[in-house]
């Protein structure tokens, strides 16, 4: 027995802040979904001119809750809908469950739990609260739990940290693929298809975009990005197109609008997760939302300093009490929901871009850029100029001569084909009083294009 | 800059024991919150109900049908560069790492300069070949 005890502990100090962040964050992530879900309603509804969720209090519409929360008036008070998210989650845990006829049953189920999982894990490496030393070894019972040290606020800080970050969010392609897959529905499957490629696409210039600002850090060390960041200016300064295509994949890495083809309502119903209910279908919800939170952090980590605000000692690297790990944690998680709400805003403000466009834009456009960013980059570095006036002025090189040689190397005529379409105001029947000319018409049915035709 | 960024194998196992906490936690949750929604649920099935929804009409054949080859052309070509993009981030630390006025500084420079014009052909001939258009 001694000698177990003497080979567990004391446990080392990044140990134990590791499992005391994960206790605190799981929980923190799982209670702020609710209210970014609420936030989401109110923001769409004040974009629409509609007022949103405004009813649905603490009592959750609960009979036997209504008496607590009914000052004097006949209906409980509302709270301004803030009960709203909550109860929506009761409901999903009561509904029925239902798995369509021909879906494969064993992916149906695991579809919506490989979506959640990596979206709940991806943050382990996310440094909140900076470092935090411990000084006097924890004891109890005679028994040194904890080695005093240094230890980063985080549930693991690796030292390949963003490799981990970035292996964790491909594999959130997993659950959308196999849901859309799995379920048997055509609309299901199309929006899996889309999804996948969507995802897979843009790994490919988030990573390079990634790639860029680490040249200048020289580290995967999560902790170490920020503390070179309060040193030599946040990276948003140092790269900022690579700071704004960056933004640009996470959005369609989240398969958040403007790049939600995977989900366009207009098109496919409801994209991968049309034939799942109930806490099935939360899972998928809430596995979206954790990915944004996940998504916002890494950027803040990247680009804006994770913790660290300018001219606030208590944010500074040095700080390692425990009053500056909470202040960093509140900062870093108030920059996370201000990037997340801003994606939000983005959602309801611009229209959804055409699926093919999407995938133009990654592969024309987002790709070759990066390239070329990682390669300036790579010859700044050789060159000695890593400051940030330096690497902007290549930024905004790059962004000058991409723009003025683009046109040459990519000919976009047929960007926008006019499809003909029996009977459309554009391609009218024979015998249709139009007002254009009478084109042959050509169906859009790929199955038997003669049948169609006739 | 820390010597263990350079060090990737040199790892503590007991930095990733949060992280297998975490999987746990994340696990449990997932599989409890189906395996409650299953029990708690009513369930009332039907032959209707769990048809496929297919715009309100009865489903016609099953929908693991032949699907446009671009999606399988997206898949070839990420991969070609995800593991390209895999493959330049050991270099991208050791480079940040070393003297930039040294020769060592040009060789890695040169070297990847040149893996990345290798992608950069390959890019142009899939460009050539029409696999980056989507419509």
């Amino acid at each position: 027995m001694q000698a177990i005890t003497d080979a567990i502990f004391p446990i080392p100090a990044q140990t134990f802040v590791g499992i005391i962040t994960v206790l605190v964050m799981i929980h923190a992530i799982l209670l702020t979904i609710p209210i970014l879900i609420y936030f989401e309603r109110k923001i769409s509804a004040y974009i629409q001119d509609r007022i949103g969720p405004n009813r649905v209090g603490f009592d959750f519409g609960l009979p036997f809750l209504q008496k607590l929360f009914s000052f004097g008036g006949k209906r409980p008070f509302g709270f301004w809908g803030l009960g709203q998210s909550a109860a929506d989650g009761l409901k999903f845990l009561l509904k029925e469950d239902v798995t369509p006829r021909g879906a494969d049953k064993w992916l149906f189920s695991i579809a919506p739990m490989a979506a959640v999982v990596p979206a709940f894990i991806g943050w382990a490496v996310i440094p909140w609260g900076g470092t935090l030393t411990i000084t006097n070894p924890i004891n109890l019972f005679g028994l040194d739990l904890v080695a005093p040290g240094n230890a980063t606020v985080a549930v693991a800080d690796i030292n390949i940290g963003f490799i981990y970050l970035l292996a964790i969010a491909s594999l959130g392609i997993y659950g959308v693929t196999l849901g859309g897959w799995s379920s048997n529905s055509k609309f299901s499957f199309l929006g899996g298809m889309r999804a996948s490629a969507n995802m897979i696409s843009y790994e490919i210039p988030l990573g390079l975009a990634l790639l860029a600002t680490l040249l200048l850090a020289g580290s995967f060390r999560a902790s170490d990005i920020i503390t070179m960041q309060a040193s030599a200016g946040w990276f948003v300064l140092a790269q900022p197109l690579a700071c704004i295509i960056f933004f640009v994949c996470v959005l369609a890495e989240c398969n958040r609008a403007p790049f939600d083809n995977a989900e366009a309502e207009q098109e496919l119903v409801g994209g991968f997760h049309t034939e799942y209910s109930a806490m099935r279908f939360a899972l998928f919800f809430l596995a979206e939302y954790a990915h944004m939170i996940t998504a916002s952090a890494f950027l803040i980590l990247v680009f804006f300093g994770g913790y660290h605000l300018p001219f606030v000692p208590l944010t500074a690297p040095e700080a390692t009490g425990l009053l500056a790990a909470l202040v960093k944690t509140f900062v870093f998680f108030n920059k996370v929901i201000l990037v997340v709400v801003v994606m939000m805003v983005i959602r309801w403000t611009l229209p959804r871009i055409r699926y093919d466009q999407v995938l133009r834009l990654c592969w024309q456009a987002l790709i070759p850029i990066t390239i070329s960013l990682v390669v300036l980059t790579a010859i700044w570095m050789k060159l000695g100029w890593t400051a940030w006036p330096q690497t902007l002025a290549m930024n905004i090189l790059a962004l000058i001569v991409i723009t003025a040689i683009a046109p040459a190397l990519f000919n976009s005529t047929a960007n926008n084909r006019k499809v003909p379409l029996a009977g459309s105001r554009f391609s009218p029947l024979k015998g249709y009083e139009g007002t254009t000319t009478p084109t042959d018409p050509v169906h859009l049915d790929d199955d038997n294009p003669q049948a169609a035709r006739a | 800059m820390t010597e263990s960024a350079l060090i990737l194998g040199a790892m503590d196992l007991q930095d990733y024991l949060p992280i297998g906490i975490l999987l746990l936690m994340a696990i449990t949750f997932a599989v409890a919150n189906v395996v409650l929604s299953l029990l708690i649920g009513p369930r009332r099935g039907g032959s209707v109900k769990s048809d496929a929804y297919e715009s309100g009409m009865v489903p016609i054949g099953t929908a693991r049908k032949r699907f446009n080859v671009r999606f399988y052309l997206i898949a070839m070509t990420f991969l070609v560069f995800d593991v390209e993009v895999v493959f330049l981030y050991p270099w991208a630390v050791t480079y940040a790492n070393i003297d930039p006025a040294s020769d060592e500084a040009w060789m890695f420079l040169g070297r990847v300069l040149f893996f990345m014009a290798t992608t950069v052909i390959a890019y142009v001939y899939g460009y050539r070949k029409g696999v980056f258009k989507f419509d």
